[in-house]
């Protein structure tokens, strides 16, 4: 066992304290910005479905709200533990920052298990969650999300109690709702469109032609498959994408040199994006084993599938051809590989800025919530790239003028801008 | 003077009125007297009328009435008369006259008074209304004769038997005896020596014992059955009587039935022959008594369907005589047969009446279907033996359960290649006809199958048939499938089965069923909408929530092959019944990663069973699927909805197989827990049931008993256990129950296990396993191995074994070890499991990964492995199987497994772990 175990808000704080050290904040920012602003924590009582009345505890966590009205999902989860949320709180304030939108951190949730409530009794602690903070909580306020075994129905369950609470219509109040509900159009694309947005970015700043390059994706779920697609619309080729088998248990590259063609292997692909092995293998594909991905001669390495993939041990596979990684999934890289990618002088794009296209694309949703006007997905994706643009550009600007990684910059401009804002409203 | 003379007239005359009123007073009061007849009244006025008269001396009187003269004595009939008619119903029927035999001085008429003229009249009138008085009293007196008689009926049925059938007339007077003897009256007694020679008073039975009685003969009987009836009639109302003699006569028409019964010589055609006599009788009025009733069926039950106690003690409560008509009908067997349904047949027909009887009770019950099935006896697969001198196939069972394996393929063809006897052959070809062109499931009912206790769950074949094509065709087809499901009782699995469960010696006698396939056409295929198998109690709780009592129901759509099967490569859709708000799949993720993707379907065209895409299925003919909008979600974007009932696009629609609405907005839920209940109530423990459903009607296609070992008692698990002599805990599905005295481990490395390379390895850990269960000590070792035990499909989720290979352990135990973002499935699967709890071998899921578990990997992995010293041939897997030997490496100790369901807890010690404290 043990000592001591691991707390994610202790983790979260220390690598606050990096970026606050390298920016010289005062402590009166530090103290702020180490703690969330508000915290409410309050009993959820629901008449279970056999008549008796069991009691449920639920949180949310307002980390900062300076930029703007707090952000982040609600959580169902049986053992769920306040720092988790304090640390998920405060990553949120850094992650709405560094996308530059006008929105603070929060995240909440509640003590259960869904596994063993009814449909019904969910409903029940969706309503009696609003109920107990919904003064507290509004578009202009706190905007909750879905996040861990919440979705779209709990998001609708939430914004009718809500709605009936304060006798008006708003959607704004909530996001990830479905398209027919207030929901936004380009959200599926929008994490996978995010990422190869800012890898055309660094493309360019590198003066390369997207249809000069090759890639190499691990995974071919949701964020990979869209990065995929708009990859191959800029002419670059991907030669190989590598995904979990269900039935082999195991995870296999599949490769084609001569480039994959993304609608033939879409149409062999799962809803989990596993790949059909013996049909990939019909049209041509290579089967290659689980770390083929990264061992391609390509430009562009794209981890969009899971943490800790690319390891002290595998990072030597890596060809001296890649030039980019681009971090799809959240944390693919361990610390440790991180520093040799640097040396290699590979050039990485954060998971921080890189998959941030989601979050974008739930502040759109806010948006065309409160005018109550939506955008076609064109127009949705097309802000997007402005967004994801302009986020690029600042940290990769930062990190070239302070001659710092990547990571860091993004860390860094992210604290900045909510210490200015705190500042700026005279708060410290 | 003539004062005085008129005085005189005055007295006179006076006198004269007394002597006629007196004569009138006379007449009445002999009118009055009803003892008396006609001639004495008659004699009687013809007395009183002279008084009355001024001339007694001389006055005579006669009546004639309907040319009768009535006098007291002969007297000249003289000139000086008066008459008066008497009149009936307006008829003149004679007169009353009086005469003077001598002449007297003129009056008002004649010689007579008009006083007297009145007199007679009134005498004449009033006789005149005795007459009408007397008639109608006959004639109500007849009337009433001839209801007296209608009462006795009973003698005249009585009279009849005695011309017509004497033999029932015995019967019926000794029934009678009995009878008046059994109510204690004194007279009976005597009677009943002359039916019951060793039946005499005071005398002694035993000193008379060698001295053969002597029979009364039946002519004396006929005699007496006068004096029975005599002494009936004396205690017994006229109705009681011949209620009595009609019910006797009822009785004694369904006397050929229990002769047959009774009769185990008696043939299944003879029984047949009897019970369809007894069906046509019975709208003539033909009734059974209770006791009568219940003793029919009894014996029908234990001549049809089974033997077992339990069975025909359920079945006595419930079967009724008449219901086995339609089953007699439909049943195929050889000439002279003594067979039997077999368990599934008779478990299906009791369960079919026990929910027939319910609908009283519960309206749920109503419309419960049971598809139309015909049945082969069980000693039809000895009649195809015999016929074809089959006989040595018999001792295959005492064989070696290797070469029993070997040969089997052989056996399986040498049966194909069998020919049906004629008789069989003419009852399939009646089958057929009545089933039509439908598709059949051809299923095995033998006779220790599904006995309480023993489920032989999965181990006899069950065939469909698509039955299509011409009557030649059909029929071939079907015998190949019988033949097919007759050799499966010689495969090495339920040979071994039912070696372990010493009923190798007996007789497996195997009955057929062949049974119309609910379902419905769709496109090419037909299908059921959906069908399962569900639990009365709860074995696979996924939720602490969930109680045993809530029941389980795994649902699939088509055929139920896919419930009851163990599944490699798809989920069926698990509900409990008591709680069908708690699914076991909760995030959208969750819900479609585990629907069932696959359909068991008959295709019509290539005549074959076949599992297809539900996908492809739905895109092709989603619009023909029945009910389809209850069975299936929309999945639109990330968002679940209901399907609608009709619109949905199922080529551009995503949607996902989940029964929502089938569970929400239909009786489903409800119907099952009504029929669960109603049957475990019956059967008096839990029952399980397959079921299918054709989008219209729920079918109930086989119902027995779940049985339970009586080591269900929650373990009581310390707290503070020392962690060092815990090898695992685990906090999910678990049961109750204490497992001791184990003294070996046998530990499949989930690692090492994914990571061998080939399928010829993987196949050799199964192998080995077979072995270790050989070798081991009975019931002393677990199995712990990753994902899923006895995996047909894709054997990397789990070891390929059978249950013959794993049927000595005492526990198996299933690990689901997080790999990358999945953890594996454990075996949900009921053939399997059931086996299990048969044989009493626990099983036991560990999710090492989850928070709060042990799992001691290091002592599994690095203890001493025995299996290069026990099975040097299987050295090689040594990095993959790790055989632990408990005491050796713990000092003595042996290992100790503790569950309690109520607390979701189990947890594997060393059984020393009492000394360390």
């Amino acid at each position: 066992m043990k000592n001591k175990a691991y707390n994610p808000f202790e983790a979260a704080q220390k690598q606050f304290d990096h970026a606050a050290d390298l920016l010289e904040l005062d402590q009166p920012t530090r103290d702020l910005l180490r703690n969330p602003i508000r915290e409410f924590h309050f009993i959820i009582p629901v008449r279970m479905d056999d008549g008796k009345t069991k009691i449920f505890r639920g949180f949310r966590v307002q980390h900062n709200d300076a930029r703007g009205p707090a952000k982040g999902g609600v959580r169902f989860h049986p053992q769920e533990t306040i720092d988790t949320v304090r640390a998920l709180a405060m990553w949120m304030t850094w992650k709405t920052a560094v996308l530059d939108l006008p929105l603070g951190g929060g995240k909440g949730g509640v003590i259960c298990d869904p596994h063993t409530l009814s449909l019904h009794e969910q409903e029940q602690i969706c309503r009696g969650w609003v109920r107990q903070i919904f003064k507290n909580l509004g578009p202009n306020v706190d905007v909750p999300a879905p996040d861990v075994m919440t979705g779209s129905q709990q998001m609708l369950w939430m914004l009718d109690e809500y709605e009936t609470l304060t006798g008006a219509k708003n959607p704004g109040f909530i996001t990830g709702k479905p398209i027919s509900l207030g929901g936004s159009l380009g959200r599926k694309e929008s994490t996978g469109y995010g990422v190869m947005i800012t890898v055309r970015e660094a493309l360019k700043e590198m003066n390369i032609e997207p249809k000069d390059t090759t890639a190499s994706f691990q995974g071919f779920g949701n964020v990979a498959q869209y990065a995929v697609q708009l990859y191959q619309q800029m002419g670059g080729k991907v030669i190989s994408v590598a995904c979990w088998n269900q039935e082999d248990g195991e995870s296999y590259t599949y490769r084609k040199l001569e480039g994959i063609n993304y609608a033939e292997l879409i149409s062999i692909t799962d809803r989990f994006g596993g790949i059909e092995k013996t049909k990939a293998k019909d049209l041509g594909y290579e089967i290659l084993p689980e770390e083929g991905w990264i061992e391609q001669e390509v430009d562009i390495l794209i981890p969009a599938a899971l943490e800790n993939q690319i390891t002290q041990e595998n990072v030597s596979k890596i060809k001296k051809s890649v030039k980019i990684i681009a971090e799809g999934a959240n944390g693919p890289t361990t610390n440790d590989a991180d520093e040799i990618l640097n040396e290699k002088e590979i050039f990485i794009i954060p998971d921080f800025l890189a998959n941030a296209g989601g979050v974008t694309c739930s502040y759109f949703e806010q948006v065309q919530n409160n005018m109550n006007y939506y955008w076609e997905k064109d127009e949705v994706l097309a802000k997007l790239d402005v967004k994801m643009t302009a986020a690029y550009i600042a940290v990769s600007d930062f990190a070239r003028t302070h001659k710092i990684k990547t990571r860091d910059a993004a860390y860094i401009i992210a604290v900045d801008r909510v210490a200015q804002a705190c500042h700026d409203r005279g708060w410290v | 003077m003539e004062k005085d003379k008129s005085l005189d007239k005055i007295f006179h005359e006076l006198k004269e009125r007394a002597k006629e009123l007196n004569c009138l007073y006379e007449v009445q009061e002999l009118l009055n007297k009803y003892d008396l007849d006609i001639d004495e009244i008659c004699l009687g006025i013809i007395k009183a009328i002279p008084p009355g008269w001024q001339y007694p001396d001389v006055c005579k009187a006669n009546i004639f009435i309907k040319g009768v003269k009535y006098q007291s004595e002969d007297f000249p009939e003289t000139e000086w008369v008066q008459s008066s008619n008497i009149v009936v119903h307006d008829e003149t029927i004679g007169s009353v006259n009086v005469y003077y035999t001598e002449d007297r001085p003129t009056a008002d008429e004649g010689p007579f008074l008009k006083e007297e003229r009145k007199l007679i009249n009134t005498i004449a009138d009033q006789f005149g209304l005795f007459i009408l008085h007397r008639q109608l009293k006959s004639i109500f007196a007849e009337q009433k004769k001839s209801d007296d008689q209608q009462k006795s009926e009973w003698w005249v049925i009585i009279d009849l038997l005695k011309r017509t059938d004497p033999k029932l007339l015995i019967r019926i007077s000794r029934r009678m005896v009995n009878f008046l003897f059994w109510r204690g009256i004194k007279e009976a007694e005597k009677l009943m020596e002359h039916f019951s020679p060793a039946y005499k008073r005071g005398s002694d039975i035993t000193l008379e014992i060698n001295k053969p009685y002597k029979k009364q003969i039946s002519s004396d009987i006929l005699v007496i059955s006068n004096d029975i009836f005599k002494v009936a009639e004396q205690h017994l109302s006229k109705q009681e009587i011949l209620d009595y003699i009609q019910k006797w006569i009822k009785e004694d028409r369904s006397s050929f039935l229990v002769n047959i019964l009774e009769d185990s010589g008696s043939s299944l055609g003879e029984i047949g022959g009897a019970i369809e006599r007894f069906h046509h009788l019975e709208p003539q009025g033909l009734e059974l008594s209770t006791p009568r009733e219940k003793s029919l069926s009894v014996a029908l039950t234990r001549r049809l369907l089974t033997e077992q106690p339990h069975f025909v003690n359920i079945a006595k409560r419930i079967i009724e005589v008449k219901d086995f008509y339609h089953l007699i009908e439909r049943i195929i067997f050889p000439l002279g047969s003594h067979g039997r349904l077999g368990g599934k047949s008779a478990g299906l027909f009791l369960a079919q009446q026990i929910l027939k009887k319910g609908t009283n009770k519960n309206r749920l019950l109503n419309q419960i279907k049971i598809p139309n099935t015909w049945y082969i006896t069980s000693d039809g697969i000895f009649n195809l033996m015999n016929y074809n001198d089959l006989q040595d196939i018999i001792e295959q069972k005492y064989k070696d359960v290797e070469q029993v394996r070997r040969e089997y393929p052989y056996i399986i063809q040498v049966f194909k290649n069998s020919l049906f006897d004629p008789e069989i052959i003419k009852g399939l070809s009646l089958a057929l006809d009545d089933f039509g062109e439908v598709p059949l499931i051809v299923r095995s009912s033998s006779l220790l199958e599904d006995q309480m206790g023993a489920a032989f769950a999965g181990k006899y074949k069950s065939l469909f048939l698509a039955n299509q094509g011409t009557k030649e065709t059909r029929l071939i087809e079907l015998m190949d499938a019988i033949a097919e499901v007759y050799a499966s009782t010689f495969g090495p699995d339920p040979v071994e089965y039912r070696a372990e469960h010493s009923l190798l010696d007996y007789h497996e006698e195997m009955g057929i069923m062949i049974q119309e396939v609910v379902g419905k056409k769709v496109g090419k295929y037909f299908l059921p909408a959906f069908a399962g198998v569900a639990f009365s109690k709860n074995e696979f709780r996924w939720s602490s929530r969930i109680q045993r009592e809530d029941g389980l129901v795994r649902l699939v759509l088509g055929l139920g092959t896919r419930a009851v099967d163990r599944l490699s490569d798809d989920y069926p859709v698990l509900i409990a019944p008591g709680q069908p708000a708690l699914r076991v799949n909760v995030t959208l993720e969750e819900i479609i990663r585990y629907s069932p993707r696959k359909i068991d379907v008959i295709n019509l065209e290539t005549r074959t069973f076949e599992t297809i895409e539900i996908r492809s299925l739905l895109e092709n003919f989603g619009d023909e699927y029945p009910q389809i909008s209850k069975l299936i979600s929309i999945v639109d974007h990330e968002h679940l909805k209901k399907a609608r009932a009709i619109g949905t696009d199922f080529k551009k629609n995503e949607f996902v197989v989940t029964f929502d609405g089938l569970v929400t907005e239909t009786q489903f839920v409800k119907k099952v827990i009504a029929i669960l209940n109603e049957l475990e109530k019956t059967y008096g423990n839990p029952i399980d049931i397959e079921f299918a459903h054709d989008g219209e009607d729920f079918y109930l296609l086989q119902c027995r008993s779940q049985s339970y070992s009586e080591d269900s008692q929650p373990a009581f698990i310390p707290a503070n256990l020392p962690n060092e002599k815990i090898i695992f805990s685990a906090h999910r599905y678990i049961t109750n129950g204490k497992i001791s005295d184990i003294s070996n481990i046998v530990y499949v490395d989930p690692q090492s296990y994914s990571e061998l390379t080939n399928q010829r390895d993987m196949l050799a850990v199964g192998e080995a396993i077979g072995k270790l269960n050989k070798v081991l000590p009975r019931r002393k070792f677990i199995l712990i191995g990753p994902g899923r035990w006895g995996s047909r499909g894709d054997i990397k989720l789990g070891v390929n074994v059978s249950y013959s290979e794993i049927n000595n352990s005492a526990m198996l135990i299933e690990i689901a070890r997080k790999q990358k973002d999945y953890v594996p499935d454990l075996s949900f699967g009921t053939h399997f499991f059931q086996d299990l709890v048969e044989a009493r071998i626990r099983y036991l899921p560990l999710y090492p990964d989850d928070e709060g578990n042990v799992f001691n990997e290091e002592f599994l992995i690095n203890s001493k492995n025995i299996l290069p010293k026990i099975l040097p041939e299987f050295k090689f897997l040594s990095g993959v199987i790790k055989v632990i030997d408990v005491p050796k490496t713990a000092d003595g100790a042996t290992l100790e497994i503790l569950m309690n369901a109520s607390s979701d807890e189990a947890v594997a010690i060393f059984s020393d772990y009492n000394e360390t404290k």
